[in-house]
């Protein structure tokens, strides 16, 4: 099995580190360094058999689910989902014999993870819910832009500037954000530029 | 739209309107040519169809979806078509006009394993036959590569010449393959 802790890849990332907390002004002993780094190695080490010891219970967990399917579905979404589409893939994923789930019960698992300060937020949208599960700032305007795409899927800047009565500079602001980070597509072929997300989208497999 | 594409099924990027705009986003770009290869590789998959004609295909269903109105413009498609090549799934026929193209949504190695993987299975190593009779006779009914054109069935076993499974030869007037 290979070895942590050794090659040239745990010396990269050590001296890389070291300059880091070089760049913060804390000086660190050569020697203090090197037994950090070991007790991290004994720490992660202890983590993973902890994790596949109990790997069976972790896996039945309703947070750790929530999780994975936040993680599984973000490369699509931008890590915005909406409630039912979270309670509908944790449904289809626990097969034939189990409960079902209610978005309440969804709604309580979240907010349990928000405890624990994951990341995870909740965003009203209209009649429904959008989890947010990736780390990053969604300011008010965001939200209020993810509000007003829930009942078409999309928005246009004239949407902005009529509905909300925001000045352009705001509307191309807010707009240029969410397709930086990924939640909103780009749609040129309308009489004007649609900006659709794919969290409001609707879904018709559960293929990746 | 003809039968064999009766019960294909079509990924969700292919109802949403974005998907026919390249994406300014270079993460977001970076995942739609992606899922526009797979869909490609598939579409073409079940046409069982390698040869493509670029302003045919542009205005086929692949990237012209009348139900929503939307198409993915000449310099998307060209775009998509760039990221198959890299991937060693296409071939221009003219390098220069770029108007024609071989699309395998196969490539030759994954060809030649699957034959490979198949003459052993039938302990017909050691054997020779006649390219013909490889890719249509009645033992290789049933199997994915009955029927594989002929250039397409040269080329997997080009590499598995280069990995010293097979030797093609001539015998007789006949082009055939000896496997080792």
């Amino acid at each position: 099995m290979h070895r942590r802790g050794h090659g040239i890849g745990a010396i990269k990332n050590k001296n890389l580190a070291q300059a880091r907390y070089k760049d913060k002004g804390t000086l660190l002993a050569e020697d203090q360094f090197a037994q950090m780094a070991k007790q991290m190695e004994t720490f992660r080490g202890h983590l993973e058999e902890f994790a596949a010891k109990h790997k069976d219970d972790i896996k039945k967990d309703p947070q750790f689910r929530i999780i994975e399917v936040c993680l599984a579905t973000s490369h699509r979404n931008g890590g915005l989902i909406g409630l039912e589409e979270l309670r509908d893939r944790l449904v289809a994923s626990r097969g034939k014999r189990s409960q079902d789930i209610s978005l309440d019960d969804v709604f309580c698992a979240i907010k349990k993870l928000k405890v624990l300060g994951n990341g995870f937020t909740v965003i009203p949208v209209g009649k429904t819910y959008l989890v947010q599960s990736v780390p990053g700032e969604l300011s008010m305007d965001h939200t209020t832009v993810l509000q007003q795409a829930q009942e078409k899927g999309y928005v246009t800047k004239t949407d902005l500037l009529t509905k909300l009565k925001w000045e352009e500079e705001r509307a191309v602001r807010t707009m240029n954000f969410m397709v930086k980070e990924g939640l909103a597509w780009i749609d040129d072929q309308a009489k004007e530029r649609q900006y659709w997300f794919p969290s409001f989208f609707p879904y018709n497999t559960f293929a990746a | 739209m003809h039968r064999e594409m009766e019960d294909f099924s079509w990924p969700w990027q292919y109802q949403f309107p974005p998907f026919f705009t390249i994406q300014p986003n270079s993460d977001t770009r970076k995942k739609q040519l992606e899922a526009w290869c797979a869909l490609v590789l598939s579409y073409l998959k079940q046409k069982k169809s390698h040869s493509v004609d670029v302003t045919e295909i542009q205005n086929s269903p692949l990237f012209n979806n009348k139900e929503i109105n939307r198409k993915l413009p000449p310099d998307g498609v060209y775009a998509v078509f760039e990221e198959l090549q890299k991937k060693g799934h296409l071939e221009w026929k003219d390098q220069k006009t770029r108007k024609q193209c071989l699309i395998m949504w196969r490539t030759p190695e994954e060809w030649g394993k699957m034959i490979y993987d198949w003459i052993t299975s039938k302990s017909m190593t050691n054997t020779v036959c006649t390219l013909y009779e490889l890719s249509n006779g009645d033992d290789s009914e049933g199997q994915e590569f009955h029927g594989l054109e002929k250039w397409l069935l040269l080329r997997a076993l080009q590499t598995l010449e280069q990995q010293g499974k097979a030797e093609i030869i001539n015998f007789d007037g006949n082009e055939g393959v000896k496997f080792f």
